[in-house]
C-alpha cells in the first residue's frame, strides 16, 4: 500500500491513466519535390483529426465555450492559414511539421501585434490549435481528457486549470498527483466534483503504469495497487457508509438554514471556476460567498483582458440569477506567482507584495478587473470583496479606484448595478482588531480563516514542520473572529466566513454562538452544515462560545467542542 | 462582379463571434467575397483574415462579390451586417 495526503473524500476503484508532459522538438527539414504531395497529405490528415476531435468535444459543451470551439473549427479550416502553411511545403519545401510552425506563427504574430488587447489574446487560441496539430503530426499520444474510459484514475504531476476544465468527470473515479496541497486548484476541484483525490505521492507518474488497477481512499490517502479481495471488501464497506450518509443528508435539501430557536443564517459556496456555480446550486447553496478570481490569471501567459473577465463573471451572475455571488479581487503574490507580472522573489512572500497591495500599486491591472465585475453586475447580483486589507487607508484607496471605474462606465453609458455591495476579507489580525472602524466604510465582511490563523500564530500554512501550531482552535484566533463579528454588527453589516472552518461541523456551533451570519464552504459540505445548524440552539451555542472565550489553550477548546458535538 | 458599402455597427468591432458568423456565411457561396476596408482587401471566407483586419465600430466596409451567385451573396451578407450578425 502507498500513502499520500487525502484531499477529497471518497473511495475510488479504477485503472490508471498517466498524464505525462512531453518535450517537443520540431525539426526543420528540406524535402524533395516528390515528397511534397505526401507532406501535404500528412498536413491535411492532422488538421482533419483535430477537427474531428473538436467536433466531438463540442457535443458536450454550450455557451461561451461552444462559441470558442466554433471559432477553433473555423480557424482549422481557414483558407488563408491553410494556404500559408501549404505554401511553406510547396514553395519552401519544408516538412509538414516545420510548415505548420511557419504558417501558424505568421498568423500568431499578426494577432500578437494588434493593439486591441482582445485580439492580441486570440493569439493564444491559435497557439493552442498549432500545438494540437503538431501533436497529431508527431503522432504524440495525447490523452483526450474530455473522452476517458469509465473508471479512470488520473495520475499527474499536477493538473492545470485548463486540463481540469476539459476533464470528463463522469468517468474519473480518482485523481493522484505528485504536487499540491489541500487548497491547491486540483484538490478544490476534486472536492467540488466529489472525486476522491490524493496528493503528495512522490514520483507517482513513474511509480504507476498505464492500466494498473488501483483502489484509493481519498479520506486517508491510501492507495492499493492490485488490491486483494480483503482490501476491496474493506473499502466497499467504507464506501457504503459514505453513501448512507449522503442519502441521510438529502433530507436537508429543502430545509431552511435555521437553528432550532429560529436564527436564520446563509449557507454559501466557495467556487474556483464560473461553471462551479452550477455545482453550488445543485448542492443547494444560497449564494456564492467566494469566487476566487485567480483561475483567470493563473493559467495564462498573458494578462486576461477585460472582455475575458467580463464573460467569466457574467456567466456566474447568470447562473446564480437573484442569488448573491461575491467575487474576490485578484489575490496573487505570496505563494501564487504570475509569469507575466515578473514579481521579484521575496524572503517573506506571505508578508509581502500580494493581493490588494499589488492591485493598489498597479491600478491599471486592478481597473481591468473592477470594470469587468461592474459590467457583469448588470446580469445578476454580484458583490465585490477586497482581500488582504490591513488598514482603513487600503479600503479607502480600493473604493476610490472602484469609484473611478464607475465614473468611466457612466461616461461610456455602460450599465452596471449601482448598488453593488463592497466588502472586505478579514484575514489579517490588524483588520480584525479595527473591525468596528472598517465596518463603517464597507457593506460586509468575510473572515478568511486560513490566512487569519497563519498571521495570528505566525505559522506558514504549508510548512509541515510546524503544522501542529497551525490551529483554528487557538483562543487568540477565536477572539479575533469574535471581534470581527461584533465590529460588523455594530454597523449593522453582515459578517461571513469563507475559510475552511466555516464548513466544519465541529466549529459551526462556536460560530453560531459568536453570531456569524454567513457560512461559505465547499459545495459538498453544505447539506452537512445545514443538518448541523438545524440541530443547534443559538442560545446554547452562545453559552458555549462564552465558555470557550475564557479558555487558555487550543487543546482545551478542541476538547470542549468535541464534547459538545458528541452530546 | 457586384459591390456595395455598409458601416459596421457592432459596438465591439468584428470580434471572434461576428467574424466567424461572417466567414461561415461567406463560405456558403460559390462567389469570392472580399471586404475592402481601410485601403486593404480581406478575404471574407477567412475568419483569421477578418479578425486580423481589426475592423472597428463605425468603419466603412465595401463588400465585393464575384461569381455565379454574386447577387445573392451580396444581399445575404449585407443582411448579416445589418443584423450585426445577431450580436
Amino acid at each position: 500500500m502507498l500513502k499520500g495526503k487525502g484531499v477529497s473524500n471518497g473511495i475510488g476503484f479504477g485503472n490508471i491513466v498517466i498524464l505525462k508532459k512531453v518535450e517537443r522538438k520540431i525539426e526543420k527539414k528540406t524535402i524533395e519535390s516528390a515528397q511534397v504531395e505526401n507532406e501535404l497529405e500528412r498536413l491535411h490528415e492532422a488538421l482533419r483529426e483535430v477537427i474531428d476531435e473538436t467536433e466531438i468535444q463540442m457535443k458536450h459543451i454550450s455557451g461561451t465555450e461552444a462559441d470558442i470551439m466554433q471559432a477553433y473549427l473555423m480557424i482549422l479550416q481557414d483558407p488563408s492559414l491553410i494556404s500559408e502553411t501549404e505554401n511553406a511545403i510547396k514553395n519552401s519545401h519544408y516538412n509538414a511539421e516545420y510548415a505548420v510552425e511557419v504558417g501558424f506563427n505568421s498568423v500568431i504574430q499578426i494577432f500578437e501585434n494588434m493593439d486591441d488587447a482582445y485580439m492580441a489574446s486570440r493569439s493564444r487560441d491559435i497557439l493552442d490549435i498549432k500545438n494540437r496539430v503538431l501533436g497529431k503530426l508527431l503522432k504524440e499520444e495525447t490523452i483526450d481528457l474530455s473522452n476517458l474510459k469509465p473508471n479512470t484514475i488520473i495520475v499527474a504531476t499536477e493538473l492545470t486549470t485548463s486540463e481540469t476544465a476539459k476533464l470528463d468527470f463522469k468517468n474519473v473515479s480518482g485523481i493522484i498527483t505528485e504536487m499540491g496541497g489541500e487548497n491547491s486548484h486540483t484538490s478544490i476541484m476534486a472536492r467540488t466534483h466529489t472525486i476522491p483525490a490524493i496528493t503528495k505521492v512522490e514520483e507517482a507518474t513513474k511509480l504507476f503504469k498505464d492500466g494498473d488497477s488501483v483502489a484509493i481512499n481519498g479520506t486517508s490517502g491510501e492507495i492499493y495497487v492490485n488490491p486483494t479481495e480483503e482490501e476491496k471488501q474493506k473499502l466497499l464497506t467504507l464506501e457504503k457508509q459514505l453513501e448512507e450518509e449522503k442519502t441521510e443528508l438529502e433530507k436537508y435539501r429543502d430545509k431552511e438554514s435555521i437553528t432550532k430557536d429560529g436564527t436564520k443564517v446563509k449557507l454559501y459556496a466557495n467556487i474556483g471556476l464560473p461553471s462551479d456555480a452550477e455545482i453550488a446550486l445543485k448542492n443547494t447553496a444560497e449564494g456564492v460567498g467566494l469566487l476566487r478570481s485567480e483561475f483567470l490569471y493563473m493559467d495564462s501567459d498573458t494578462m486576461p483582458t477585460e472582455e475575458d473577465q467580463f464573460e467569466a463573471y457574467k456567466q456566474v451572475a447568470e447562473i446564480m440569477k437573484d442569488k448573491e455571488a461575491i467575487i474576490r479581487t485578484l489575490d496573487i503574490g505570496g505563494d501564487k506567482d504570475l509569469k507575466y507580472l515578473n514579481l521579484e522573489k521575496e524572503a517573506n512572500p506571505f508578508l509581502g507584495y500580494r493581493a490588494i497591495r499589488l492591485c493598489l500599486d498597479n491600478p491599471k491591472i486592478f481597473k481591468i478587473q473592477l470594470r469587468a465585475i461592474l459590467r457583469a453586475s448588470a446580469f445578476g447580483k454580484l458583490a465585490i470583496m477586497f482581500p488582504m486589507i490591513s488598514s482603513i487607508e487600503e479600503l479607502r484607496a480600493a473604493k476610490q479606484v472602484l469609484e473611478e471605474c464607475k465614473k468611466e462606465l457612466d461616461n461610456e453609458n455602460v450599465s452596471y448595478d449601482k448598488n453593488i455591495q463592497v466588502g472586505i476579507m478579514i484575514e489579517i489580525p490588524s483588520a480584525a482588531l479595527i473591525a468596528d472602524k472598517l465596518a463603517q466604510e464597507c457593506d460586509f465582511f468575510s473572515i478568511g480563516t486560513n490566512d487569519l490563523i497563519q498571521y495570528t500564530v505566525a505559522v506558514e500554512r504549508g510548512n509541515e514542520k510546524i503544522s501542529k501550531l497551525y490551529t483554528k482552535y487557538h483562543p487568540a484566533v477565536i477572539k479575533l473572529i469574535k471581534q470581527a463579528i461584533d465590529g460588523a454588527h455594530l454597523s449593522n453589516i453582515t459578517c461571513g466566513m469563507c475559510g475552511e472552518a466555516a464548513g466544519d461541523p465541529l466549529y459551526i456551533p462556536l460560530l453560531i454562538g459568536l453570531g456569524l451570519d454567513e457560512f461559505s464552504m465547499n459545495s459538498n459540505n453544505i447539506l452537512r452544515a445545514r443538518r448541523t445548524i438545524n440541530n443547534l440552539d443559538k442560545e446554547i451555542c452562545k453559552k458555549l462560545s462564552e465558555e470557550i472565550l475564557q479558555m487558555a489553550s487550543a487543546e482545551e477548546v478542541e476538547k470542549r467542542l468535541r464534547e459538545f458535538v458528541n452530546n | 462582379m457586384v459591390k456595395d458599402k455598409i458601416i459596421l455597427k457592432n459596438e465591439t468591432g468584428l470580434h471572434a463571434r461576428p467574424a466567424s458568423e461572417l466567414a461561415k456565411l461567406a463560405a456558403s457561396f460559390k462567389s469570392t467575397v472580399k471586404l475592402n476596408v481601410n485601403g486593404k482587401t480581406v478575404d471574407a471566407k477567412s475568419i483569421l483574415a477578418i479578425m486580423a483586419a481589426g475592423i472597428k465600430y463605425n468603419t466603412e466596409i465595401e463588400i465585393e462579390c464575384d461569381g455565379e451567385d454574386e447577387e445573392k451573396a451580396l444581399s445575404e451578407i449585407i443582411k448579416g451586417f445589418n443584423n450585426n450578425f445577431s450580436e
